[in-house]
C-alpha cells in the first residue's frame, strides 16, 4: 500500500520523530511505501505533497495533539493513533490495519 | 552541510562534561535532579528548580521511558541557556513508565531552549531520540563502559 501520514507529539522534540521512524521501518517490512510528515517544535518537515496524498491508499495520523492540514486527506481512509502506539507496537498496528481492510467487503 | 560543521555542532550539544555514568539516584526525581545539577554546574541552565519543574511537567504529559532501560525525559524551558543533552546511567534500576514496562537505568535528559532559533541543535536532539529507539543501538549503549565510547557511538550514528 501507499501510506502517508503525520506524526506530532506534545513537546515536538522526540516522540514525533521516533514515531515517524518506527512507522516507516515497520511499514517497509510489511511491503508498504510509507511517507510521514512531522509537525514538531521546529515546524513541519518532510511535508507531504499533493501527489503523494492523492496516491495514498491510507493515512496514518500518529499524534498526541491537534495536527494541522487534516483537510488534505478528505475522502481518504484515515487511521488515528497516539504516538505511543506507533512507537510501542508499529508491527501490530500494520497487522491490525490489514486485518480490518481484509474484513471489509 | 559538511561533516565538519556537523561534528562541531554535535560537540556543542553533547560533551563528556554532561555524562555521568555513576548516578547515585534511586528514583526518577533524583535522576532528574542529578542530571539537572550537571547541566547547571556546566552552565547550560540558569535555574535548577525552574528547569526541574518544566521537565516534570512534560513527564506528566506522557511516557518518556522507551525500551530496554532507556528514558528520554525532556524539558523545553525558559531556564535553558544552551540546548543540550545530559546523559546518565544508574546502578539501580529506576521505576519509570516505559514503552515496554521495564525499569530504566540509562537516562538521556534533553534540555531545550525555549526560544532556540538554531534548528541545527534541535535536529541533533531528534536524531539522538531516533537513534535511541533502535533496539540494536540501545543494546550497544547498555554495554559501553566509558564516556568516550558513548560519545563515539552517538557521533558515529548521527
Amino acid at each position: 500500500m501507499n501510506i502517508v501520514g503525520i506524526s506530532a507529539c506534545t513537546s515536538g522534540i522526540a516522540h514525533t520523530y521516533i514515531a515517524k521512524e518506527k512507522l516507516i521501518k515497520a511499514g517497509i517490512e510489511f511491503g508498504h511505501k510509507v511517507r510521514i510528515e512531522t509537525q514538531g517544535t521546529i515546524g513541519i518537515e518532510d511535508e507531504l505533497t499533493k501527489e503523494e496524498i492523492e496516491a495514498a491508499d491510507l493515512v496514518i495520523i500518529a499524534a498526541d495533539i491537534k495536527v494541522s492540514g487534516k483537510e488534505r486527506f478528505k475522502g481518504k481512509r484515515i487511521v488515528e493513533i497516539p504516538t505511543n502506539i506507533a512507537i510501542k507496537a508499529p508491527k501490530q498496528l500494520y497487522k491490525k490495519i490489514e486485518a480490518e481492510l481484509n474484513s471489509k467487503p | 552541510m559538511s561533516m565538519r560543521i556537523d561534528e562541531l555542532e554535535f560537540s556543542k550539544v553533547i560533551s563528556e562534561d554532561l555524562i555521568q555514568l555513576d548516578l547515585k539516584a534511586t528514583s526518577k526525581i533524583e535522576v532528574i535532579e542529578e542530571l539537572t545539577n550537571l547541566l547547571y554546574v556546566n552552565g547550560f541552565i540558569s535555574d535548577e528548580e525552574g528547569f526541574i519543574k518544566d521537565v516534570m511537567y512534560r513527564e506528566n504529559e506522557g511516557v518518556t521511558g522507551l525500551e530496554k532501560g532507556i528514558a528520554i525525559p525532556h524539558g523545553k524551558s525558559a531556564y535553558v541557556l544552551k540546548t543540550s543533552i545530559a546523559i546518565g546511567r544508574t546502578k539501580k534500576q529506576i521505576e519509570w513508565e516505559s514503552m515496554d514496562g521495564n525499569p530504566i537505568n540509562i537516562i538521556i535528559l534533553f534540555a531545550v531552549k525555549d526560544t532556540d532559533k538554531t534548528t541545527t541543535h534541535i535536529k541533533l536532539l531528534q536524531k539522538v531520540a531516533v537513534l535511541l529507539s533502535d533496539e540494536e543501538k540501545i543494546e550497544q549503549f547498555q554495554i559501553l563502559q566509558t564516556k568516550e565510547e558513548i560519545l563515539h557511538l552517538l557521533s558515529r550514528n548521527l
